[in-house]
């Protein structure tokens, strides 16, 4: 029983963050159909403003709303400068976004150099869920990713803004007609996806080895989170994405190698895609 | 296995160039206008006069670029110290730096460029097994040497030619020698119920091997053994199984940023009070990265660390700090120091820069100026005999320098001898 | 545009006249290929040592970036993948010497590169495809593909020698009559030349072909090509297998070429580098990428040595530039200069 709990825990941990991660990927994908292969490089830059901002003596709250702003004007600048030419060519987007990563991977470099940093754990500690223990901070995280998709969903269903948003994915040149700045929109959208990753990237910074290349650890897995999750389906699409590919690492890696468990599941995403190309909660 | 090289005859050659050139081509072939001979065999060195040319090829973007500086800068050290010294047989040395990418395929390029463009005498470095393994073929064929300086799975003849090899020198530690040392140490500390989680791939697996071999002589054993694939964020699984499995030890034999991640993440599980941490991975520049709350009092073993207190090192760190503040010194670094002060030894003794010479001279030579104490290049597999130190990280290090102390040392180790078909290595 | 020059890759010339064909013979896309297969051959006049054995090698990523353009500048499928291909071919010809031996093993090596190759292509193209799975979706499946390689390289040690990688030797091909021996650079030097020629031409032959001229109408609008009655993805997945099968062949060769083959060279960041020499290059045109290909190479060898950071922060800078605003690439751009001049002028 004991056992069956901490798996749960984990499962449920696992996939809160990834979904976390996955998130700002998610907007952006789901709002403006813009594959953020950048998506990873603004992971690394939260993490790292994050972090020179706690070297500076900033109290880490504070440096994870800084990475988050910070992040979320790169992703903006990002935005005015190039994606907003490419909209209509999805496929561009992708490409360039994966410039993005070069070029960002590479300042990153150029700015903090390749040693590896870390941050302090904020909440060392642990607390127990009836007889399973659980680090303190992974619980923390676990609840703003779950309140951040909690959020994210009732700015989209519950406000006017959601709306208008909603209805410009649904048919762009009605929202035009009804008076929906279209480029504003879609700038907003990009830089609070962007913003949302340099957040994920500052919080899960204490966790991980911060280092250029942290991106390219959550590339493949989120990419796949957010479509087998679903098109159109922000919200819940990331969660059951994030819970096939991460819970479903924790659970396979009980019965098997785990070299076996990320290889099934990646198949498994695949397949998904093959007979389900919207995703499991997407609609056309 | 080296072919004889050539393989080459006039009628081969014009069948491929027809079939390269096309018959428009040919008659220019057979007026006698022929391609210029390539050399397989390599240039041949700087010759005997003019500087002594080492190629050093480090992993100086990529993956493993944090060890990359320490790697290069502990050999360019050495190669510094001589020069002031006057050289070696009078000549001067240089050093071309070769970035790898961290990538074997790159190292196999860079060793050719290295050894015919560059007319190096010998090379030194390579930092992953991989890389050596990428490096042994083209040293192999060009009969230059390589002087490796990593920690190591050992040697056995099925991987011959990265390893087994008469012309690969190596200067770091095998398992044997890491972590057989300390094992009665850590059992009777904290008991030998060992939980194993190791990168997949051939020197965890191979150190885990041998590991478990001397645990169960010693009374100890394993209570679970887990392969990482490379690049996995997340641990929450595992964490879970090593929580239940009873261990004592948990021995880590992860490599880049897996074991970073996989540390912060045991430490914010709040595991570090319920199990003992052993790594064989990760020296000063990992733990660097790890940080000090999720490395405090776990245990590390290796031959170097920087915070060992012999006279040697100490003179060592003062050389460090004023030749390269911004780097993290650690035993990769120090063997390629090393390797280059004993390689000057054996270009004075052999009286020429030749890989023979080099190669019976180091072959047998004791070098005692070494940051961590004596180093004595075995003759008949080319291992190093080196000492061995245990290491725990102190609570709240700031840096290197109060990182770590010693609790158990062993002066001087012979590794195993190596698995290989024919011992001694030797150039005949 | 100049409608009489047959290489154009849209295949939206007129049925040429006969001065029209010279002049497709002509074109400064034929006489670009005929300055570079005619400078590769010389070569090893010139220079010794390093630049004839490192060649080759950049030759066979010019191939595998010919394989990438089939399928993205023709095809419009952009694979994340190549490496894949080229890693399994690479560890195919390694196996094959390792656990089968004899003097007809490196052509089984070969044989079973290119096997491998094309069925695991069109097994996954059809798979995929037959479920219009496309554009990005396909990157994602290309991406995970050579995730999967990397990784079970890496673990597969009894089969692929694991991290550590495994040792191939230089071959030594039977042709009949005589035997060609890959250990001399210079015998490498010119199959492996040989080897880049005929896939130029087959990649070329595909592109004037009837279906190179579907595969062009498919990229330009797929459903289009479907009312007409042709079964796309039957299309797609013949030039995915197609170009599997090359990639898996030009990987068996450089394996034995370079001596050494690890799990790295399927992996994600290999896979990515040939969409950034392809994009840089020129996508449009099978030359460009071929030319991006060995020419990146060529620069990241030389430069890496001197400028590393800038380097690669030039290239990420030029593959957006290349990508968003210079489609055509560097050698597309020149190739188009002389008919947009003309057309500016008419």
């Amino acid at each position: 029983m004991d056992r069956v709990l901490s798996v749960l825990l984990d499962v449920v941990t696992s996939t809160l963050v990834l979904a976390l991660v996955s998130l700002g990927l998610a907007v952006v994908f789901g709002l403006v159909r813009v594959i953020n292969m950048g998506h990873g490089a603004m992971l690394a830059l939260g993490a790292y403003v994050a972090w020179t901002c706690v070297n500076r003596g900033i109290p880490f709250p504070v440096a994870v709303l800084v990475a988050t702003v910070a992040v979320g004007i790169v992703g903006l600048v990002f935005e005015v400068l190039v994606i907003r030419h490419f909209y209509e060519q999805p496929f561009e987007t992708l490409l360039i976004s994966w410039g993005f990563y070069l070029v960002v991977t590479e300042l990153i470099k150029l700015v903090w150099g390749t040693d590896l940093r870390s941050l302090p754990n904020p909440l060392p500690g642990t607390l127990s869920v009836g007889g399973a223990g659980i680090g303190n901070y992974v619980a923390v995280i676990s609840l703003i990713s779950a309140a951040l998709l909690t959020a994210t969903a009732l700015v989209l269903y519950r406000t006017d803004l959601g709306v208008k948003v909603r209805a410009m994915i649904q048919n762009r040149d009605m929202a035009l007609m009804l008076g929906v700045n279209a480029p504003r929109m879609y700038r907003s959208v990009f830089a609070v996806g962007a913003a949302l990753a340099g957040l994920a990237g500052a919080l899960i910074a204490p966790m991980f080895s911060i280092e250029p290349d942290m991106g390219t650890l959550w590339l493949v897995r989120s990419f796949f989170a957010v479509i087998v999750g679903g098109l159109g389906a922000i919200v819940g699409g990331t969660l059951v994405g994030s819970g096939l590919i991460g819970g479903a690492t924790v659970v396979f890696a009980l019965f098997s190698k785990q070299v076996f468990a990320q290889t099934v599941v990646f198949a498994l995403a695949v397949i998904a895609l093959r007979f389900r190309p919207v995703g499991i909660l997407g609609r056309r | 296995m080296p072919r004889p090289l050539g393989g080459f005859d006039r009628r081969a050659f014009l069948t491929a160039s027809l079939l390269g050139g096309g018959a428009v081509l040919a008659p220019s072939l057979l007026s006698g206008c022929a391609p210029q001979s390539a050399d397989n065999g390599g240039g041949g060195g700087g010759g005997q006069d003019g500087p002594i040319r080492v190629g050093v090829i480090s992993p100086l973007s990529g993956a493993w670029t944090v060890y990359g500086k320490a790697h290069s800068a502990g050999f360019q050290m050495a190669v510094d110290e001589l020069n002031a010294a006057g050289g070696t047989l009078g000549r001067q040395w240089e050093v071309v730096i070769a970035d790898s990418r961290t990538e074997p395929q790159v190292v196999t390029e860079q060793a050719n460029r290295l050894i015919r463009e560059e007319q190096v005498d010998f090379l030194a470095g390579t930092f992953s097994s991989a890389e050596r393994n990428a490096a042994a073929p083209v040293v192999t064929q060009a009969d230059k040497l390589l002087l490796y300086p990593t920690f190591y799975e050992g040697q056995s003849q099925e991987f011959y030619p990265g390893v087994c090899n008469p012309n690969v020198f190596m200067f770091g530690p095998e398992p044997s020698e890491q972590v057989w040392p300390h094992l009665e140490y850590m059992i009777r500390e904290h008991g030998g119920r060992f939980f194993m989680v190791g990168s997949d791939y051939v020197w965890p697996r191979e150190t885990n091997r041998l590991t478990k071999q001397r645990l169960e002589e010693l009374g100890g054993s394993v209570v679970g053994e887990v392969y990482i694939p490379f690049n996995t964020p997340q641990y929450g699984s595992l964490l879970g199984d090593i929580g239940r499995s009873g261990a004592d030890v948990v021995f880590l034999s992860l490599t880049g940023s897996d074991t970073v991640n996989f540390r912060r993440q045991f430490a914010a599980a709040g595991m570090k009070q319920d199990f003992t941490v052993w790594t064989v991975d990760d020296e000063e520049a990992a733990t660097s990265g790890v940080g000090p709350e999720a490395t405090e009092g776990d245990y590390v073993s290796f031959d170097y660390f920087w915070s060992i207190d012999t006279p040697n090192n100490q003179k060592f760190r003062e050389k460090v700090r004023s030749a390269y503040p911004d780097v993290i010194m650690n035993t990769v670094g120090v063997a390629m120091y090393n390797a280059a002060h004993m390689a000057a030894r054996a270009i004075e003794e052999a009286g020429e820069v030749s890989t023979d010479g080099i190669r019976s001279a180091l072959a047998g030579m004791t070098f005692d100026q070494a940051p961590q104490g004596t180093l004595t290049m075995r003759a008949e597999d080319h291992q190093a005999t080196l000492p061995s130190y245990l290491v725990r990280a102190r609570p709240g290090w700031t840096s290197p320098d109060d990182m770590f102390e010693v609790v158990n040392q062993v002066e001087s180790v012979e590794p195993e001898t190596a698995q290989c078909d024919d011992l001694p290595l030797s150039g005949a | 545009m100049d409608t009489e020059v047959g290489t154009r890759p849209d295949g939206q010339e007129a049925r040429p006249t006969r001065a029209g064909r010279l002049r497709a013979l002509l074109s400064a896309e034929n006489v670009i290929a005929v300055v570079l297969f005619v400078a590769l051959f010389y070569v090893p006049y010139f220079l010794v040592g390093f630049p004839v054995y490192v060649l080759p090698q950049y030759m066979l990523f010019g191939v595998l970036a010919l394989t990438l353009c089939l399928l993205w500048g023709f095809g419009g499928m952009v694979s994340f993948g190549q490496a894949a291909f080229f890693a399994i071919g690479a560890y195919a010809l390694g196996v094959t010497l390792r656990d089968v031996g004899g003097p007809t093993a490196p052509w089984l090596g070969l044989l079973l590169a290119l096997g491998l190759g094309v069925v695991l292509a069109a097994v996954i193209g059809w798979f995929l495809f037959s479920a219009d799975v496309r554009d990005s979706y396909f990157v994602l499946v290309t991406l995970a593909l050579s995730t999967i390689t990397q990784v079970l390289a890496n673990s597969e040690s009894q089969l692929t020698g694991g991290f550590n990688g495994m040792f191939v030797e230089r071959v030594t091909l039977p042709f009949g009559v005589v035997d060609v021996s890959l250990a001399g650079d210079l015998a490498a030097y010119y199959v492996i030349f040989a080897f880049t020629l005929l896939c130029y031409l087959l990649f070329r032959y595909i592109q004037w072909s009837a279906f190179g001229r579907v595969l062009v109408s498919i990229r330009e609008n797929e459903d289009r090509s479907r009312a007409l009655g042709y079964n796309t993805a039957l299309y797609k997945t013949v030039a995915f297998a197609v170009s599997g099968g090359v990639a898996a062949v030009a990987g068996a060769l450089y394996a034995t070429d370079a001596g050494f083959v690890s799990p790295t060279l399927g992996g994600v960041l290999f896979s990515t580098s040939v969409v950034v020499w392809v994009a840089i290059g020129g996508r449009h045109y099978f030359i460009g990428a071929l030319i991006g290909g060995i020419g990146i190479s060529i620069l990241s060898q030389t430069l890496n040595a001197r400028i590393p950071e800038y380097w690669q922060l030039l290239l990420g800078l030029l593959f957006v530039v290349a990508v968003g605003f210079f489609r055509r690439g560097i050698v597309g751009t020149i190739l188009e200069l002389p008919g947009r001049m003309r057309s500016r002028r008419g």
